[in-house]
């Protein structure tokens, strides 16, 4: 058995002391004003994402299986990169930190149409993508082409990394894109080619089954999920979306929990991250939900499980 | 004068230095690298960290007196070294293996333990002594081989 990233491992568990915990989040929501939010969240010394990103990467430089954890980053700012193209505008501000691919070698591919400086992964979706815009311009179909094109090619590289948490955590991120992207197809009668391209599918939901679900309506296709053992996602999605959301979330922290028993590899470092994203979505949640003057029990409710 | 017995008796002496000195190097090193990152985020963990690092470097100390002990045995610490059969080298070589191998892997393993127990104290520093328990009783099977080679050594008839 390896010793991989001991260091790095013990830097994680110490690190971890300084995540929200329920009580935290609790001082959070009974907060009087912004300023005292303010003081709690610099009081845990709570870094960025960034921040958390590039102290794992300094300790595992090599980690192909960190590199899968941005994908959807490095994805998400293609499309913007190609929307801001399109409409004149600058995409810095629609741009998500950390990525794997910086914001001006994307713009730099666009500009000068050489799409060799993109990585493998993305390289051909770039291509197929930016001529999709420039000829169609349809961003919608934009959209789900880049999104469909993210999943495969996180499936392939955690498939190619050998990592067996890797494999469930693309796995449970596709399953839940997919079943998301179903329903919505289902209510808005999307037809099979635009659920061709906006379907990923996954090992436990097989993408031809999906979409013949789906274009039997939605009532069928949550019947269809009901027999899978996805049934309490498609029970949640009937009854109250954001609900849905939450337990997406919750099963990823829940994933992460499994590496806590690990002292070495860079499982702990990949659910350290999924932690902190997890702790900035609790903290986002609260801070909006106190702007729109939401209750307390709704923002309890609709806080993510936690890590620690 | 058979050398040969006494080249045996003396290769026993450093394959148990030798190898328990690895273990005990590969333990160290490994617990050190974790206990390097607790210390990073939390200096003041520094004394706790290293009780853990430092049980595994006990292998290498027991190499080192089985060595001492065998070379003192055969006259060499001393400068009068007795003359051995090959038979007897054997002895002695085999003496050795029991402190040699097991402080090898013992070292390594509770290295891996004590490594383990780093996480333990950078998340619940409380529970430092648990730790310690657990990486050493790793320490039991190095001791009961260091017996074994001593009560060799001793027996060997020269």
């Amino acid at each position: 058995m390896g010793t991989q990233y001991a260091s790095a491992v013990a830097v994680v568990r110490t690190m971890e002391n300084s995540l929200f915990t329920q009580s935290d989040l609790e001082r959070l929501i009974n907060a009087r004003d912004r300023k005292e939010s303010e003081t709690l969240i610099n009081s845990k010394n709570a870094g960025t994402l960034p921040e958390v990103w590039e102290m794992l990467r300094t300790f595992a430089p090599d980690s192909k299986e960190l590199e899968i954890i941005l994908y959807r980053n490095d994805f998400h700012n293609l499309k913007a990169v190609l929307k801001a193209m399109v409409s004149g505008r600058e995409p810095d501000s629609y741009i998500i930190q950390p990525s794997n691919i910086k914001n001006d070698t994307l713009k730099e591919a666009f500009r000068t149409k050489d799409m060799d400086v993109l990585p493998d992964y993305i390289r051909e979706t770039a291509t197929q993508a930016y001529e999709l815009i420039t000829t169609t311009l349809d961003g919608q179909l934009m959209d789900s082409l880049i999104d469909t094109a993210c999943m495969k090619a996180m499936q392939e590289s955690a498939e190619k990394s050998g990592n067996d948490f890797m494999r469930k955590y693309v796995n449970l991120i596709t399953v839940c894109a997919d079943i998301k992207t179903a329903y919505r197809c289902s209510k808005m009668n999307k037809n099979r080619d635009f659920l061709e391209i906006s379907i990923c599918g996954s090992p436990e939901l097989d993408k031809e089954s999906i979409i013949r679900a789906t274009l039997g309506g939605t009532e069928n296709l949550l019947s269809f999920l009901g027999n899978t053992i996805y049934a309490e996602l498609s029970g949640l999605l009937k009854e109250n979306p954001a609900e849905f959301e939450k337990r997406c979330d919750d099963m990823l922290i829940e994933l992460a929990e499994t590496s806590r028993l690990q002292a070495f590899g860079i499982e702990p470092l990949i659910s350290y991250y999924i932690a902190k994203e997890a702790e900035i979505k609790n903290i986002r949640i609260i801070s909006v939900c106190r702007e729109c003057g939401a209750d307390k029990v709704t923002i309890t409710e609709r806080l993510r499980k936690l890590y620690v | 004068m058979n050398s040969m017995g006494l080249a045996l008796a003396i290769l026993g002496a450093s394959i148990s230095a030798l190898l328990a000195g690895i273990g005990s190097a590969k333990g160290v090193g490994l617990v050190g690298e974790a206990a390097a990152g607790v210390v990073s985020v939390d200096p003041d963990k520094f004394s706790k960290v290293l009780v853990l690092q430092l049980l595994p470097g006990t292998q290498g100390l027991y190499g080192l007196l089985t060595a001492i002990l065998m070379l003192s045995r055969i006259g060499v610490i001393g400068g009068n070294a007795v003359e051995l059969s090959t038979a007897q080298g054997l002895m002695f070589l085999g003496a050795s293996l029991p402190i040699a191998i097991v402080g090898l892997f013992s070292g390594i393993a509770q290295g891996r333990s004590a490594a383990a127990g780093v996480g333990i104290t950078a998340r619940k520093p409380e529970h430092n002594g648990k730790a310690i328990i657990m990486a050493a009783m790793v320490e039991t099977y190095a001791i009961l081989a260091l017996l074994v080679s001593i009560l060799l050594i001793y027996n060997i008839a020269i």
